[in-house]
């Protein structure tokens, strides 16, 4: 078996690292990292806890800034993000996030939505009324709260909730759609209806979903990088990090002997 | 004795606890407002004091403390919402700003009587501003300030990181996610918290005998002019408060009746501190059912 196997994928890419590697203080949380992600598919990042996953998916939108430095290059649409002069605001709006625990809003589920399109300049009713529509719809929470948008979002239960983060996320038409264990939180209904919906937007969305569920992985995912140890072992397209590992480790993990 | 009965008997011990803090609280609130309310009419309201005479009502010193509550809020509540949100959110982990929060621990702690005396030699003396509206309302906003800013501080704290992340990742700036996200749910906190507040500046009287002023000049409330000494908007002129009033009237009453108006007196100012508790906690329930839709 190999060390290390990494393959690049041969779809058009939308996402990629170069060396990208992670230090909170003095350690070294990630070691460089270089993956490329394709378009309008899902990759899941799977591995033990601990083992880097967040801190990857993290540094992507520049969610770690301030908080760790983060070396190497993020290459989104032919220019490396990872720089200084980057506009983080704006690059916040192209890659959108969706994290652990939903966190919606203390506002109404309209406002949840409407919110940041808002604040980043759109003011007409009819056209905010007409992201939020369209928002629900993708995230597949249109027809559950269509007539309680002027209810508070905190009324929803989990998985609404987080649909209702994926809607948020979705109406800054962002290109790429980061998940952070967006089923960890819910129950095996409401995960499957979420597993649903994301394998719903992958038409228009590029999606990189951690998860420690390898059901998951397999059942929503095309792509699979296994971290280990704050290092990327094995990418390559779902079946084959499943059915048919190069690496050891990877073997190991998937089959369930450690982790 | 066995460990159901120790429970037990821990449990009766505190709702025997329980029972005297109640008891003695109904007891004074009921002495206070049985020896007062019957004195009163409405008119009590809006009559003015009287020196000597027996008769006199509480008319301008009701409208001086809500007049000097209403400012020392206006100074207090910016003042503190800028220093609690940079406590909270900007400050840097640090030994300044651990300083600085103790400096608000003590300050918080100050007996009032001292906070008046510096009011006092630093207001009304040193920068000359003479027994004044303005000299009370900057000393509650001292007395006030620490207070409400650790109020703010740990309303702000006590929301989960996920939610400051939640809007920084949509490409909100950091004071956009403070101002849109943060700051609106800890509405019904803050609510409660200057509500509250506002009893306990309503009710205090050692901050302001020496910079308020223990004199009511009669009051003209027909004169709106803020420069007139009998307007009252005047923001110079002395202002004897309810609670300096009822103070006053205890020492050194000289009208014939001056038990029977501190009575009555008192009664009005546990009446409104009441209801600034009840409106407090009416409120914070309120505004709380409203944002997480009546869960
Ligand atoms: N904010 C942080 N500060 C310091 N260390 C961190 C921080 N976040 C994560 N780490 C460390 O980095 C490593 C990787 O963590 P993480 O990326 O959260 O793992 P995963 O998401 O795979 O469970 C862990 O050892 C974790 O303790
Ligand atoms: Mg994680």
């Amino acid at each position: 078996m190999k060390d290390y196997n990494i393959v690049t994928p041969k779809e058009e890419i939308r996402i990629s690292t170069k060396d990208l590697s992670v230090k909170y203080g003095d350690k070294l949380a990630l070691h460089p990292t270089t993956l490329a992600f394709p378009r309008h598919q899902i990759t899941a990042l799977i591995g033990a806890s601990g083992s880097g996953k967040s801190t990857y998916l993290r540094s992507l939108n520049r969610m770690n800034d301030k908080i760790a430095t983060v070396e190497g290059q993020i290459l989104f649409e032919n220019v490396d993000v990872n720089q200084p002069k980057i506009n983080v605001f704006e690059l916040r709006k192209h890659i959108g996030m969706v994290f652990q625990r939903p966190n919606p809003f203390a506002k109404t589920i309209y406002e949840n939505i409407a919110y940041a399109p808002r604040y980043h300049g759109i003011k007409d009713k009819r056209q905010l009324d007409e992201i939020v529509e369209k928002s629900l719809r993708q995230a597949a929470l249109w027809n559950e709260v269509k007539d309680d948008l002027n209810k508070s979002a905190l009324a929803l239960s989990g998985g609404q909730q987080q649909r209702l983060c994926i809607a948020r996320a979705i109406a800054m038409k962002p290109s790429i759609l980061l998940l952070d264990e967006p089923a960890s939180a819910l129950d095996p209904i409401s995960t499957g209806v979420l597993e649903e919906t994301l394998v719903e937007l992958k038409k228009n969305y590029t999606m990189i979903m951690v998860t420690h569920n390898m059901q998951q992985a397999t059942r929503v995912s095309d792509y699979t990088a296994f971290f280990q140890l704050g290092k990327v072992y094995e990418y390559d397209k779902t079946v084959n990090v499943f059915t048919n590992p190069q690496v050891k480790l990877t073997q190991d993990y998937v089959e369930g002997r450690f982790g | 004795m066995d460990v159901k009965k120790v429970d037990h008997l821990a449990k009766r011990i505190i709702q025997v606890m329980v029972g005297i803090v109640a008891v003695l609280l109904v007891l004074i609130i009921g002495y206070i407002l049985v020896t007062g309310l019957p004195q009163e009419s409405i008119d009590f309201l809006f009559k003015p004091s009287q020196a000597v005479k027996a008769g006199g009502g509480i008319r301008d010193q009701l409208w001086n403390s809500i007049y000097l509550l209403i400012l020392a809020l206006l100074i207090s509540i910016p003042l503190s919402l800028g220093a609690g949100i940079y406590l909270a959110e900007y400050a840097p982990d640090n030994k300044l700003t651990h300083f600085i929060q103790t400096l608000i621990e003590i300050l918080s702690s100050l007996p009032s009587i001292v906070v008046g005396l510096f009011g006092y030699l630093v207001l009304v003396i040193r920068f000359n501003m003479g027994f004044s509206i303005l000299s009370g309302a900057l000393t509650l906003t001292v007395f006030n300030l620490p207070l409400l800013t650790s109020n703010i501080e740990n309303a702000l704290r006590s929301v989960s990181d996920e939610q400051r992340e939640g809007g920084l990742a949509l490409g909100l700036s950091r004071w956009q996610t403070i101002k849109g996200i943060l700051l609106p749910r800890t509405v019904p906190e803050i609510i409660t918290g200057v509500v509250l507040s506002s009893g306990r500046i309503f009710g205090e009287a050692a901050a302001l005998i020496y910079t308020s002023g223990q004199s009511a000049p009669a009051l003209n409330y027909l004169n709106w002019n803020p420069l007139s000494p009998e307007s009252p908007l005047n923001v110079m002129r002395p202002a004897e408060t309810l609670a300096v009033h009822i103070w006053k009237l205890n020492t050194e009453g000289l009208t014939i009746d001056a038990d029977i108006v501190s009575a009555a007196a008192s009664a009005v100012l546990i009446l409104v501190v009441l209801l600034f508790n009840i409106l407090a906690h009416y409120l914070g329930n309120k505004l709380e059912r409203k944002l997480t839709g009546g869960k």
